[in-house]
């Protein structure tokens, strides 16, 4: 048995462990008994998560020790960021957006069947690519990452989906902790995005942990408080200081069209649609009005609440 | 030279081998793969891509191919039964979950359990008949002895549906209890066994009176069904128990139950009676159980949520 099989193995019977013991137990008394097979994924989706959180921890946080971009007094603001990378990566974030979108997509899903159009998957389109999982994977990756880009785009550029972002971009002491950093209504116009998204494409199940945890723990590494440029590669795959100066105070934290470096994963959507900045500069991490004194929130609740806030205000006058 | 004549010798030479295995296929529906596994020896053969989540597979009538619905794909892929080699493959079928033909061979039947479709097609062409919108989830099917009548379980809404094939009509919905799921005609055709999983039990329906006149307990998550191909006595899997049920339909009774691990779920038993082979659905493997000693003997590695299972040399579905 081979090191990768060993670990699958190994992951296989706890994930069936856990489902059995903890999980499966529940579902009948939640009218879930339906849903045992999602439960199970769910299940994953947990320890995967738990695996990923370990992992981040013990490959960024030495790192942030030994080449920090930022030197902090303490890691007091990086605290609340932890307790959103736990409700995203343990799945009860995704969990809500499932229940809030599923239904809806169902719905569209259902509706276009019963007037005769079936949805594609990616090897309806490209055939060649069935049997060949790396290509389908990166072409996947890439796919999703373009569509990651001008999410991002339209989250800097409307005014009123600014007003939710700002949640993301407040953090003065940008950490790998900051990805999931998000306001709920943000998180759901995401959902959307990507729900919408799948349907057009598709999502390869036997693929779909692997492009959900690769991204995120590329993401993770883009927020790290690391110095760190990837040299030659650094137009090829987004990096500490690339990401760290899009969130900079007075470079790419901001609304309308003056930000810069949008990509998630690869530059290239940037070079292309003239958005990168590839400045040697490490500017501070937030947002211009915090140094006014402008307040996001300290705390989780008062960060979704503020962000609320300014959400109506964006809609009422134009300006959040 | 030599190495190289070896290679082009061990080449050849293994492509008959495969071909001559007798093959066991394997859906790893969390995987979009099939897995193949040579019957005599137990060892993997090889794992390849068939579509987005295969769940179920069904024989053509005429037992030329073996079909494998991919529900997330949206279409049926047809399989040599011998080898599983794909031999075509028919688009814009509608998320395919559970497949079915009728006994006449007239009615190929899809359940979209995802979509709560219930789509009926001409078997000779797949040409769409009608499509039903049932609530909710149409998970398994049965059809009565004459062929007009298709059996759905309605997982979602704890129901059992029958749909006339003749009218294009739904015939009746009933409730039959939390979760059912496997369904299945006694071998004197005369009653419906249906597996209730919310109750752990076996409800037993009288399908021209559309009524449950027994409930026998079962396991815990009593889910699917196969025929031991006696003509008598039929295999339930508790899928939330890890265990399986031997049901004697003449007295409607459980004779014995034996454990099988990590969720037992889709099943096939061997020409000879000896073995039953299930996919164990939370922990990749195959389960080979000696029916002589109703103990799991074997277990075979295969992908991600393992779920239908097929060989050709197996036992009768009588």
């Amino acid at each position: 048995m081979t090191w990768t099989e060993l670990i699958l193995q190994g992951f296989t019977l706890t994930q069936a462990w856990v489902f059995e013991h903890g999980v499966e137990p529940l579902l009948p008394a939640f009218g879930l008994l339906a849903y045992q097979e999602e439960a199970f994924d769910a299940t994953e989706f947990f320890l995967v998560g738990l695996g990923e959180i370990a992992l981040l921890i013990l490959l960024f946080r030495p790192l942030e020790a030994l080449f920090p971009a930022e030197h902090w007094a303490n890691r007091k603001g990086v605290r609340v960021d932890i307790l959103y990378t736990l409700l995203h990566r343990l799945g009860f974030i995704p969990l809500v957006l499932f229940v809030l979108l599923w239904p809806l997509t169902f719905k569209l899903d259902a509706w276009l069947r019963l007037h005769g159009f079936i949805p594609y998957t990616l090897e309806d389109i490209f055939p060649s690519l069935e049997n060949r999982p790396l290509l389908t994977f990166l072409s996947y990756l890439i796919i999703i990452d373009f569509f990651s880009y001008w999410l991002h785009r339209f989250q800097h550029r409307l005014e009123w989906w600014w007003a939710l972002h700002g949640v993301h971009h407040s953090q003065r002491t940008m950490s790998y902790w900051s990805d999931d950093r998000t306001h709920f209504l943000d998180d759901i116009l995401t959902g959307a995005w990507f729900s919408l998204l799948s349907l057009i494409i598709g999502v390869p199940p036997g693929q779909f942990i692997l492009l959900m945890m690769i991204p995120r723990i590329l993401q993770s590494f883009a927020h790290a408080n690391i110095r760190w440029r990837f040299g030659p590669f650094e137009r090829v795959l987004v990096s500490p200081h690339y990401h760290r100066f899009h969130h900079g105070i007075g470079t790419g934290s901001t609304s309308g069209q003056q930000s810069c470096n949008f990509a998630v994963l690869f530059p290239l959507w940037d070079i292309l649609f003239g958005t990168a900045n590839f400045s040697e500069e490490h500017p501070p991490t937030g947002i211009s009005d915090q140094l006014e004194g402008r307040e996001y929130g300290s705390g989780f609740l008062e960060q979704q609440w503020l962000g609320l806030k300014r959400l109506v205000r964006a809609l009422k006058t134009g300006k959040a | 030279m030599r190495p190289f004549i070896i290679a082009l010798l061990v080449f050849f030479s293994a492509i008959p081998l495969v071909a001559r295995a007798e093959v066991a296929i394997v859906l790893n529906s969390g995987e979009g793969t099939i897995s193949r596994i040579d019957r005599q020896t137990y060892q993997p053969i090889d794992r390849f891509f068939v579509g987005r989540e295969p769940h179920h597979l069904m024989s053509l009538p005429d037992n030329s191919a073996v079909i494998v619905a991919n529900a997330v794909s949206n279409d049926l892929v047809f399989l040599d039964p011998k080898t599983g080699n794909i031999i075509k493959r028919i688009n814009h079928i509608s998320d395919p979950y559970q497949i079915a033909f009728s006994p006449d061979k007239r009615w190929f039947v899809a359940n979209s359990l995802r979509l709560d479709r219930v789509d009926v097609y001409d078997a000779r062409d797949f040409h769409l008949i009608k499509r039903f919108e049932l609530a909710s989830m149409p998970s398994h099917l049965a059809f009565s002895p004459d062929s007009s009548t298709v059996f759905i379980t309605l997982q979602g809404s704890d129901q059992l549906a029958a749909i006339d094939l003749n009218a294009l009509k739904i015939k009746w919905v009933i409730p039959i209890g939390k979760t059912p799921a496997g369904v299945i005609l006694t071998p004197d055709g005369q009653h419906l066994l249906v597996g209730v999983m919310g109750l752990d039990e076996v409800a037993v329906v009288d399908f021209k009176k559309a009524q449950i006149i027994k409930h026998i307990s079962a396991g815990k998550g009593t889910h699917n069904f196969m025929p031991e191909g006696d003509g008598r006595h039929i295999f339930v899997g508790n899928r939330s128990g890890d265990t399986v049920s031997i049901i004697d339909t003449k007295t409607l009774t459980i004779t014995k139950t034996f454990p099988v691990p990590g969720g037992p779920d889709d099943m096939e038993v061997s020409a000879d009676g000896k073995q039953l082979w299930i996919t164990s659905r939370w922990i990749r493997q195959v389960s080979i159980v000696d029916l002589a000693t109703d103990r799991v003997v074997r277990t075979i590695p295969v992908g991600k949520s393992p779920h239908g299972i097929f060989f050709e040399n197996h036992a009768s579905r009588q």
